[in-house]
């Protein structure tokens, strides 16, 4: 026994206290990542939750009541303190009451959606004067096109010929989800008919267009130009009496949209109606089954990963946002890594180095801690204003007459090209320590064999530095599909009528502004009108982005450790 | 001696022309594209830096053309803003255009005409004057009467001949003025909407006396009324000596009149008649305190003044904050004119204007007090005029010539001035900083780098403050206490916190955070303040304890077993918090007519400083996000990479693993930590979108930490895509990037050259 101890220290070790408060530094880093990332996965998937829908009683003492009436249906969406300097010069008399109950002082926050009634998404209630708090079976939560979502009690559905499906009638649910199965297959048909069809033929009208007004800007026209512009006016007439067809079919679809109408009765007693054209979806909150709830939360996610947005972006998918962030992402990285492993090689194995080179590479190290505004400063003044004013002097002339700048506006390509242009350095400096860590005999040997130098390079050097150099680009993929301060000055726009890529030709759109999913974040974070409202959709497109970018990390943080591994058990 | 013939190497030994070749080739690009790749890398640089140079350049001036004008005496030229159709001015309000050609800039006198002035032949003018921003010409006659021209330009586009620029007259009916039948010596004249305001100087049997008129329109049924005279004050009562020069700003408001004695009279017009709002002499302390001219400067706000000696002060009216009245305060002094200036021309575009005298001219700018061009002229000019769009100069000099000169100044406002010194702004009373870059052309700009660069410091310093003490506890203790084990899972989780997009971290900032921990400050530093003692606390009682129990934990977990209890302290501080507030922080609150318990209240009225949600509090936690990874990562490798040798050495010697740690491990990675804090510095000064989102983006100047502010980074973020291409505010952006960039590249340096020479020391070590 003390012989065993003579080894352990005996003593007190002197500063044993304060590796217990370097535990705490480590301990709060930790706790603060892992709490951001738990706050923002737990709001994230919160919002494709179906959640419980209440009915509240109020107690109406001191004539509190909400819209006049004591109900009010919801979902409680958060319980809080009061705070007190924020009360209104008449509510002066909770902080007496509270004394004896606290309740007093502390409010929810109900989401209470019906905003075309309400005039808003929120109802904050008193506590203390919540009489009962129920949760009745036949409440519906309905989303709609307009004005978010209802919270509603069904009461019948109106058929245009006049007949009548009561909720009392025991084929009421299945009638209404049969009718909106038909608006929604009937919507698909018209978001085909007006996206695709009708959206080709008013891109060819647009181009027309613009075609005419730079014939009407000149002051003076020649004989063949008049005839040009004939023409582009015949183009215009005949493109339009094409669309008309289209027109009056996405008339007729709306109008049938319209037909059968939804009656209900909101929790306050209203009656009401709306066209079953405007519902997008509906559920039964407080009688779903685990299983519904869990299917329900999959088909919203999915949902939200593949649908356009609606209502300024505050509703509906963020589709747009996820596409153009991918696109700009793989077309920076198509830029990126043979710059950035040109450079390398260069620097690695056909630069002599001296002070010279390391001065370059340490500059080049550096760039990687510049801000990245400084590159899209530099996006916005070079390649929109220099090189994409210059494109359109040489090859649109015409659209520089009307003032429509093609290239001389942001644009996908800029964007993705300013990003390459901030994330040149990791590739560069990635690529570096792979070239650097392939041994010294591989190159050796080769040479030796009577390779020349590219061939060594091409067919050993390169092939056993590219996890490496994988690594690098997975890790300048991270940076990019992340960074927004950029973009902002180069092409980023919050709703873009149309995707950087689609089947018309040239399929590739460089010149269009492309929707991004963190300047989709910034937006509608910080510039809808209601921003309570649409924070837990802002908190999914976060929990996308960072999943986007946390999986590409993570990767390249495997990638690397596979390869320390690897290199490590591998000697010459 | 003969060499021996080479033996040929034998062909299957013989390398193939095209691997050569294609050797050759890919040498040559690879050298080309690697080094044009990093010249490309670096021209971005130069490029911001090439795009700033023009803010600092001075005007240039040339000059273009000269055209003998009429056989008639001139008095005022002015020109459209297309530089085509000048006009002249004879002393009995004769007004005469001159057709240039300018398109291809060979100016050519295309012809002469005249457009009538509506003027009786009873009308004998006594006084003409020009108002050479609104180009009116104010006329007044010897019989007390006025009128006022107003010279107004169209470009019409015939179909055969391209843009044609078309002047015309807009002429005020003939109205009286103060006593009938007395000349009129001085006219001003303001209008704005549909208030109307005409003043003058009369001579009345030899004593000089003083009118105002306001005109009204008349509404007719169908069209605009015809102008008629409202209301009428005689003036003289407040004059106080003999007034010499009078001003009347677009504002139509107020009358400012000038005596012999150098005083100026600032007399407001309110519903009950003319009142004297203040009276003040420019030139006070100089020998000279007469008066010889008074002109507003574009906006009618800035009054330049210069007496006989060719002084020249600047005085602009700011709301005084004692009597909240806007009232004139002296703001500028520029450099004495060699002789009495003769003329003065506004530019329409800025708060530049034209002074000159005989064949000195100078231009000269406002806001900056700044001369941008300044020299003698080929001839003696007798007015000058800036051409609207600020892009030339006209002048008419004594022999009846016209003088076209060209102006080249892009950027007047810009300048070390303007960017870096205090200014006395119109408006504002003393001399500040400010940043104010848009607003009608009329508005002051205001371009101080100065808050900007404060708020980038201000942002940082707080983020330092939360992040510099997290990472490098965590930095310490993972190199030297944790296990191995769990190194592998815990700096991997570290690092992911690094590539967090900061759009991310700038919206949990201003949605969740702010709300969130602004109203809960003394709980947030009562929980920071629990989690340390909670720390301290348990690391003191556990080292008290007997080794058996001690050693029970094993070392490199202590970061967990500490974590638990130092939560729970920190919880305990947090709900502390509440109750602090109701105990030490009772203020009376007006409106709920009660005392509540409230750190805000507190920290407005007690402290007496602003309090805003998004502040510098939460952005300090939000950039810790962004900053604590940084400083971790590269300071943990640092301190890893000291010889392995020096921790069994100092631990063979019997010294704690503590005493190793800070006794021998820091000090030889000091400067591997160092290199640490300022790349994390560079960070957190360049960081843009948590700055845009959570800081409320105001322009702040102090470091309050209940306020927020506008960084560098987020003031570009918010103002470029609005900016006009190659515009001043567009350029002194792009100098706010050079600065960022200049900055942080200077950091980053220093931080690898310190990187690289420890690693160099570490490896002669090993």
């Amino acid at each position: 026994m003390k012989i065993k101890n003579a080894f352990v220290r005996t003593d007190k070790p002197a500063g044993e206290v304060w590796v217990w408060l370097t535990g705490l530094g480590l301990a709060i880093g930790l706790f603060m990542i892992l709490f951001l990332l738990a706050i923002i996965a737990w709001n994230g998937f919160n919002y494709f939750w179906p959640k419980k829908v209440v009915e509240i009683t109020l107690s109406e003492e001191d004539g509190y009541l909400f819209r006049g009436g004591p109900t009010v249906a919801g979902v409680i969406t958060q319980e809080r303190g009061m705070i007190v300097e924020n009360l209104a010069p008449n509510q002066g008399y909770l902080l007496d009451q509270a004394t004896d109950n606290p309740d007093y002082l502390r409010e929810i926050q109900l989401y209470t959606g019906n905003r075309d009634v309400y005039g808003q998404t929120f109802a904050y209630l008193n506590k203390g004067k919540i009489e009962s708090i129920e949760q009745p079976k036949g409440i519906l939560m309905v989303e709609r096109l307009e004005w978010g979502n209802a919270i509603l009690f069904p009461r019948k559905l109106v058929f245009a010929d006049g007949t009548e499906v009561s909720v009392e009638d025991p084929e009421f649910d299945q009638v209404l989800r049969r009718e909106l199965s038909v608006v929604r297959e009937r919507r698909s048909v018209l978001d085909e008919l007006e996206r695709r069809q009708m959206g080709r033929i008013n891109l060819r009208i647009d181009r027309a267009r613009n075609e005419l007004r730079y014939f009407n800007s000149l002051p003076v026209l020649s004989e063949r130009q008049a005839s040009e512009r004939a023409d582009y006016q015949d183009r215009i007439e005949r493109l339009n009496a094409e669309l008309q067809p289209l027109l009056d079919e996405s008339d007729r679809l709306r109008a049938k949209q319209q037909q059968v109408t939804f009656h209900f009765v909101l929790p306050d007693g209203a009656e009401r109606s709306q066209p079953m054209g405007d519902v997008v979806n509906f559920y039964y909150p407080n009688a779903m089954s685990v299983f519904d709830r869990w299917s329900w939360f999959f088909f919203k996610i999915w949902e939200f990963l593949t649908d356009y947005p609606r209502e300024a972006n505050t509703e509906g998918g963020i589709f747009p946002a996820l596409f153009g962030t991918l696109v700009m992402t793989i077309l920076m990285s198509l830029a990126v890594t043979p710059f950035g492993v040109l450079a390398a090689v260069y620097l690695r194995e056909y630069a002599k180095q001296g002070p010279l080179v390391s001065a370059v590479r340490i500059s080049i190290n550096n760039l990687a801690g510049v801000p990245a505004i400084v590159f899209g400063v530099f996006g916005l003044g070079f390649f929109i204003h220099v090189v994409g004013a210059q494109i359109d002097n040489w090859f649109f002339p015409r659209m520089v007459a009307i003032n429509t700048p093609v290239f001389g506006t942001g644009g996908i390509l800029w964007a993705s090209l300013t990003l390459a242009l901030m994330t040149v350095p990791v590739v560069i400096v990635a690529t570096e320590e792979a070239l650097a860590a392939v041994p010294r005999g591989v190159r050796e040997g080769s040479l030796a064999c009577g390779a020349s130098k590219w061939q060594t390079i091409q067919r050993l050097v390169l092939p056993a530095s590219s996890p490496g150099i994988l690594t690098g680009l997975i890790l300048a993929m991270a940076r990019g599909a992340g960074e927004v301060a950029p973009l902002l000055l180069v092409g980023v726009m919050a709703l873009a009528p149309s995707l950087p890529v689609d089947d018309l030709f040239p399929f590739i759109h460089l010149d269009r502004k492309f929707m991004h999913l963190g300047f989709h974040i910034y937006i509608v974070a910080l510039q809808s009108p209601d921003t309570e409202a649409t924070k837990p959709l802002v908190f999914a497109s976060t929990l996308v982005l960072i999943m986007l970018v946390v999986v590409l990390n993570l990767t390249a943080i495997l990638i690397r450790n596979h390869l320390r591994k690897k290199y490590m058990s591998s000697t010459f | 001696m003969q060499k021996p013939p080479l033996k040929a190497v034998p062909e299957r030994f013989q390398v193939a022309a095209r691997t050569l070749f294609f050797d050759k080739f890919m040498t040559g690009l690879i050298m080309i594209g690697g080094i044009s790749i990093i010249v490309a890398v670096f021209f971005i640089f130069v490029f911001i830096g090439a795009k700033t140079l023009p803010l600092f350049r001075s005007a240039d001036i040339e000059a273009k053309a000269v055209f003998a004008l009429p056989d008639e005496a001139f008095i005022f030229l002015g020109i459209d803003e297309w530089r085509e159709v000048p006009y002249f001015v004879s002393e009995n309000a004769d007004i005469y255009f001159v057709d240039l050609e300018m398109e291809s800039k060979d100016y050519e006198n295309r012809g002469t005409f005249r457009l009538p002035n509506n003027l009786p032949d009873d009308f004998v003018v006594s006084h003409i004057s020009l108002n050479t921003i609104t180009d009116e010409i104010r006329v007044g006659s010897e019989d007390g009467r006025f009128t006022i021209i107003d010279v107004n330009y169209r470009p019409t586009y015939p179909a055969d001949t391209g843009r044609i620029i078309e002047p015309s007259l807009s002429i005020l009916p003939i109205l009286n003025i103060g006593r009938e039948g007395h000349p009129i010596l001085e006219l001003r004249y303001g209008s704005r909407g549909n208030r109307r305001l005409a003043a003058a100087i009369q001579e009345v049997d030899g004593r000089t006396e003083l009118h105002a008129v306001t005109l009204a329109q008349r509404r007719g049924l169908f069209a605009a009324g015809e102008l008629t005279e409202d209301r009428r004050f005689d003036l003289t009562e407040l004059m106080r000596d003999t007034p010499t020069q009078i001003l009347i700003s677009y504002e139509a408001d107020s009358i400012l009149v000038a005596y012999e004695s150098g005083e100026v009279d600032y007399l407001f017009l309110t519903s009950t008649g003319f009142s004297l709002r203040q009276s003040f002499t420019p030139f006070e302390d100089s020998v000279e305190p007469g008066i010889v001219s008074m002109d507003f400067v574009l906006g009618d706000v800035s009054i330049v003044v210069t007496n006989s000696k060719g002084e020249m002060r600047v005085w602009s009216v700011y709301l005084d904050p004692d009597t909240s009245t806007r009232v004139f305060g002296h703001t500028k002094t520029f450099p004495a004119l060699e002789t009495p200036a003769s003329y003065f021309s506004a530019s329409r575009r800025n708060k530049a204007f034209l002074k000159g005298s005989e064949n000195f001219a100078s231009l000269r700018f406002m806001t900056t007090e700044d001369i941008r061009w300044e020299g003698t002229l080929p001839f003696n000019a007798v007015k000058g005029f800036i051409t609207p769009r600020y892009d030339g100069m006209i002048f008419l000099d004594d022999s009846n010539h016209l003088h076209f000169w060209d102006l080249d100044d892009e950027h007047p406002i810009a300048g070390w001035t303007s960017y870096f010194r205090r200014i006395a702004y119109e408006g504002r009373q003393g001399e500040i900083y400010d940043w104010q870059s848009s607003g009608p052309v009329e508005f002051e700009r205001k371009l101080s780098l100065v808050p900007l660069i404060i708020g980038t410091m201000k942002g940082t310093f707080y983020a330092m403050l939360v992040a510099v003490p997290i990472a490098l506890l965590s930095a310490i203790y993972v190199s030297q206490f944790l296990r191995p084990s769990l190194k592998r899972v815990v700096k991997p989780t570290m690092e992911i916190m690094a590539s967090l997009p900061s759009v991310v971290l700038g919206f949990f900032a201003a949605l969740w955070l702010s709300p969130l921990i602004s109203n809960a400050v003394p709980s947030v530093v009562l929980g920071i303040t629990g989690l340390f003692a909670g720390a301290l606390i348990i690391g003191i009682g556990w080292g008290r304890l007997p080794n058996h129990i001690r050693l029970r934990i094993p070392n490199g977990t202590e970061f967990i077993v500490v974590a638990i209890p130092a939560f729970v302290v920190g919880v305990m501080g947090w709900n502390l918090g509440v109750r602090i507030e109701d105990w030490l922080f009772l203020q009376y609150d007006a409106d709920l007519e009660r005392e509540v318990g409230s750190f805000r209240l507190w920290v407005v009225n007690t402290l007496g400083m602003d309090f805003e949600t998004r502040n510098a509090f939460v952005v300090g936690f939000a950039m810790g996000f962004a900053v604590i990874p940084i400083i971790f990562t590269i300071s943990e490798d640092a301190l890893s990479n000291v010889p392995k040798s020096f921790q069994s050495g100092s631990l063979a010697l019997g010294a704690s693993r503590w005493q190793t740690a800070i006794r021998v491990i820091l000090p030889t990675a000091a400067a591997g930590i160092f290199s640490a804090l300022m790349i994390g510095f560079g960070r957190a000064i360049g960081e843009t979108m948590i700055m845009v989102m959570a800081t409320g983006n105001a322009v702040v100047q102090d470091f309050n930490p209940f306020t927020g502010m506008r960084t560098l980074s987020a003031n570009i973020a918010v103002e470029l895509s609005e900016a006009e291409k190659d515009g001043t505010l567009y350029r002194t952006l792009f100098l706010c990037a050079m600065i960022l960039f200049l900055f942080t590249f200077t950091l980053n340096t220093i931080a690898e050259v310190l990187r690289q020479w420890l690693r160099k020391r570490f490896r002669a070590v090993e």
